[in-house]
């Protein structure tokens, strides 16, 4: 007779991991017999590159290194992880060798069962059975599909409201709640029969109710409130008030709680919200006459990001969201700069540089800018450039964008050049590359024209486009650095956290994740010669240029859309606590979902490095 | 106790002779593994067994569990748990492996358990912990059963324990850190509920891949050379 505890402890261990977290618990219990307990010591290898693998591998204990064949480590696993699916879906050899990294033990499910076990069981199929790349996908619709569609059918009335209601008792005068009104500068007053809402009185009121009809303002509020007004539940969403207010055409709403008044929501409050939309701030933005003006309505980008970030935009969508609202800023700070010191003496184009440039700007930016001028230039025309670019830059700085460390902005005169010394630039890096200049010069081949004479910007790009594909040298210095920045791929087990200063134990998503993506693409971009500068663009072209598989070119650009998803939600809780907005993510607040999808994605990111260090060998340079 | 001076095979082959038809003579039927046989290559059974006290001729048996070690693997769909039906009450000893009367009263006859883990251990090497508890409360059961001796082939990983903590001049190991759990830890192995046979023989079990994986090295490591 069987005791009913027997493999407990395996099927509880098995219960707590993907995918075995979604099986039924009959077929949980039955689980563990059809497996072995194997044991390896650190260093022996458990699958090994182009053998044959028949078994999945359920880590129990210790860790595992897994290698691709080119010997770069593509991912780390720990204590509940799963090896060995790659094989059993897409057939052996295996193209990956997994080491123990310290002594494991192992439970392994031979093939059979394992066929058996995927074919019953298609959650548990779809895990394995898809590849990275769809894993990903359904990584990035599960992140974005976590919410619903739009902010407004969102949020929640109690969200909305910001202070404490005001309140006036029943017997006090129309003039006592007149001054009440005024000292909290308040539209609407609450009247109170000790703890319940007895009734409201508006601004419009007071016009309409007392000074029209000439009541005087001594006799008691409650003759001209509005009794049992109606009101809203703290648990209703925005818009069923907004739906209540527009239809009852009142625009003051007392929210209760347990009968009891918890605030005023006002139609202005529902507008605000609605305001967070970035067609309203480019609109905005347009609008303003000087740069204080600017900087009120750019401070509501951050609210913006918020919003999107609620209503589940891609981070791409984002990307491109934030970019055109930094645009409009520059656009702007740039036409006011030059209303006050007159028109250009010469035609000029002012461009972005880096992740604007790409269309690709998150939070926290800083400012990357430069100005091509007319080769027609006189030394003493490039004066009224110096002061345009001391302006705008000033201007970006109240509204919202640092200045940039690496000094890469206008108001560098190394970066405000006519059209021929900037050709002059490009053609010394492309033709005499020297590592350090190259790694500084690499935000330049990310440029996109912002404002000015249109001829300028399309000069000077198509002949860096013309030379780059044959510049060898230069394009393996731009390899090497792309695969220099090594994406953090242990950093579950602490093992490459930032380890000092104020991010102590967090992840820097942008530096390891998103800029390597970036700089691969890049290196692809420039080797073809496409003038395309957003990343996802120029994966794209690196596989219409035969540079990267259709699938491989597919998984790098779900990574980068995962990583930046998830440092902008990052990005937004941040927004929403109050606090200042970095790059530096947190482990500890990421689900194991997450984790699992940002190890997956790290992993894409570290294979298509190796793929790059294997076609622009170091050797050569 | 005169086949102790012989080998276990030959201790096997006596046996077999003086035994009484049954589970005991089909297990002394098949030949014990040659001693230069490499451990990677043999059968082995992690056997535990839950008892009322320590001493076979007053205590009695009341649970048994096992797991089958096969070349390196230990294979749970061999995995066995068997509640016995002690003569007498379970009593204090309930505490440690948390057996009550009541959970020993469904039980089968310990004629009836010894059969199915004389089968599980034909042709294989007996695995314990402190083996001696093991093979003494077996020896005794088959004595009265059957009325022959249980010769058996053992590893026990206490004593490998041992072996491996002892220091360069010999000296004994701490108190305490030969214990299963405790050896275990050593080679950061999960931390199980102990005391429920079946998850005892598995503990045993997993800690002898890992001392068998630390005394191997890169070389061969024989029957002879773990064998108590």
């Amino acid at each position: 007779m069987a005791l009913d505890v027997e493999l407990a402890e395996i099927r509880d261990f098995l219960a707590r991991h993907a995918p075995f977290d979604t099986l039924p618990p009959d077929v949980l219990a039955e689980l563990p017999r059809r497996m072995t307990v194997e044991y390896y010591r650190r260093g022996r290898t458990i699958i090994t590159r182009s053998k044959d693998n028949h078994s999945l591998f359920v880590l129990r204990s210790g860790a595992v290194d897994i290698h691709d064949d080119q010997g770069t480590l593509v991912d780390r696993g720990e204590a509940g992880d799963v090896f060995g699916s790659i094989t059993l879906v897409l057939g052996n050899p295996s193209t990956f060798d997994v080491t123990a990294i310290e002594d494991c033990l192992v439970y392994v499910l031979p093939e059979a069962e394992f066929r058996a076990l995927t074919a019953a069981h298609p959650d548990v199929a779809h895990f394995f059975d898809e590849q990275r790349a769809h894993r990903m996908r359904g990584a990035v619709a599960k992140l974005q599909d976590s919410g619903s569609t739009s902010a407004m059918l969102k949020t929640g009335v109690r969200d909305l409201i910001k202070r404490a209601p005001i309140t006036t008792t029943q017997d006090a005068s129309i003039a006592q709640a007149a001054r009440t009104m005024k000292e909290h500068g308040a539209s609407s007053l609450l009247v109170m029969d000790g703890e319940q809402l007895a009734g409201i009185v508006t601004d419009r009121d007071l016009r309409n109710r007392v000074l029209a009809v000439g009541v005087s303002p001594e006799r008691p509020v409650r003759e001209v409130m509005t009794a049992g007004p109606v009101v809203g539940d703290a648990d209703a969403l925005a818009f069923e008030v907004l739906l209540e207010m527009v239809g009852r055409n009142i625009h003051h709403l007392p929210i209760l709680e347990h009968d009891l008044p918890i605030g005023v929501v006002t139609t202005t409050d529902l507008m605000r919200m609605v305001q967070a939309s970035p067609v309203y701030v480019v609109g905005d933005i347009q609008k303003q006459s000087d740069v204080e003006g600017v900087a009120t309505v750019s401070a509501r980008l951050p609210a913006v990001v918020e919003a999107l970030v609620g209503q589940d935009a891609s981070a791409d969508d984002i990307g491109r969201v934030v970019t055109a609202i930094g645009d409009a800023v520059e656009r702007r700070l740039i036409t006011l700069a030059e209303a006050e010191l007159g028109g250009p003496p010469v035609p000029y184009t002012w461009v972005a540089l880096g992740s604007r440039a790409r269309l690709e700007q998150a939070l926290a930016a800083d400012q990357d800018n430069a100005i091509i001028i007319s080769d027609e230039a006189t030394d003493a025309d490039l004066a009224w450039f110096e002061e345009l670019a001391r302006r705008v830059s000033a201007g970006l700085v109240e509204c919202g964008y640092p200045t940039c460390p690496g000094d890469v902005m206008a108001t560098n005169p190394r970066w405000r050049l006519r059209l021929q010394d900037w050709r002059q630039e490009f053609a010394t890096w492309l033709t005499q590359p020297v590592p350090d200049a190259i790694l500084q010069a690499s935000i330049f081949f990310d440029m996109r024209p912002v404002h000015g004479d249109s001829g300028l910007f399309p000069e000077l790009h198509h002949g860096i486009l013309a030379r780059a594909p044959q510049s060898r040298l230069f394009l393996a210095h731009l390899a090497k650095a792309a695969t220099l920045n090594e994406p953090p791929l242990g950093f579950f087990r602490g093992f490459v956290l930032a380890k000092e200063g104020d991010h102590a134990a967090t992840l820097d998503i942008k530096r390891g994740g998103i800029g390597a993506v970036v700089e691969l693409a890049r290196v692809h971009a420039l080797a073809l010669g496409s003038p395309a500068v957003h990343t996802a663009t120029r994966i794209q072209a690196a596989i219409a240029g035969g540079i990267m598989s259709e699938e491989k070119g597919a998984d790098l650009t779900d990574a980068l859309e995962f990583i930046s998803y998830v440092r902008l939600r990052h990005q937004a809780a941040q927004v929403r606590e109050g606090r200042p907005v970095d790059n530096h993510v947190n482990p500890d607040q990421l689900s194991s979902f997450d984790k699992r999808h940002l190890r997956e994605a790290f992993a894409i990111v570290r294979s298509a490095q190796s793929a790059m260090a294997s076609r622009y060998p170091t050797t050569f340079m | 106790m005169a086949w102790f001076r012989r080998t276990p095979e030959q201790a096997r082959q006596r046996a077999a002779q003086v035994c009484r038809e049954g589970p005991l003579a089909a297990y002394l039927s098949v030949p014990f593994a040659d001693p230069a046989t490499d451990v990677d290559d043999l059968e082995l059974l992690a056997l535990d067994v839950e008892t009322t006290g320590l001493q076979p001729g007053r205590d009695h048996v009341v649970a048994v569990g096992f797991v089958p070690v096969v070349r390196g693997r230990i294979e749970l769909a061999g995995a066995r748990s068997i509640l016995v039906a002690a003569p007498v009450d379970v009593g204090q000893s309930a505490t440690v492996h948390r057996l009550t009367d009541d959970v020993v009263a469904g039980g089968v006859p310990l004629a009836e358990a010894l059969a199915e883990v004389l089968a599980a251990l034909r042709g294989r090497v007996l695995l314990a912990h402190f083996a001696r508890i093991e093979v003494g409360f077996i020896e005794r059961a088959c004595a009265q059963l059957w009325g022959a001796p249980f010769p058996a082939q053992v590893v026990d990983t206490l004593d490998l324990q041992r072996r491996l903590t002892a220091g360069a001049f010999g000296q004994e190991p701490a108190p305490g850190s030969l214990r299963l759990w405790t050896a275990r830890e050593r080679y950061r192995l999960p931390i199980y509920r102990a005391h429920e046979p079946l998850i005892d023989a598995l503990s045993c079990a997993e800690l002898c891949l890992a001392q068998v994986a630390e005394m191997r090295g890169e070389g061969d490591l024989t029957l002879k050379q773990v064998l108590a």
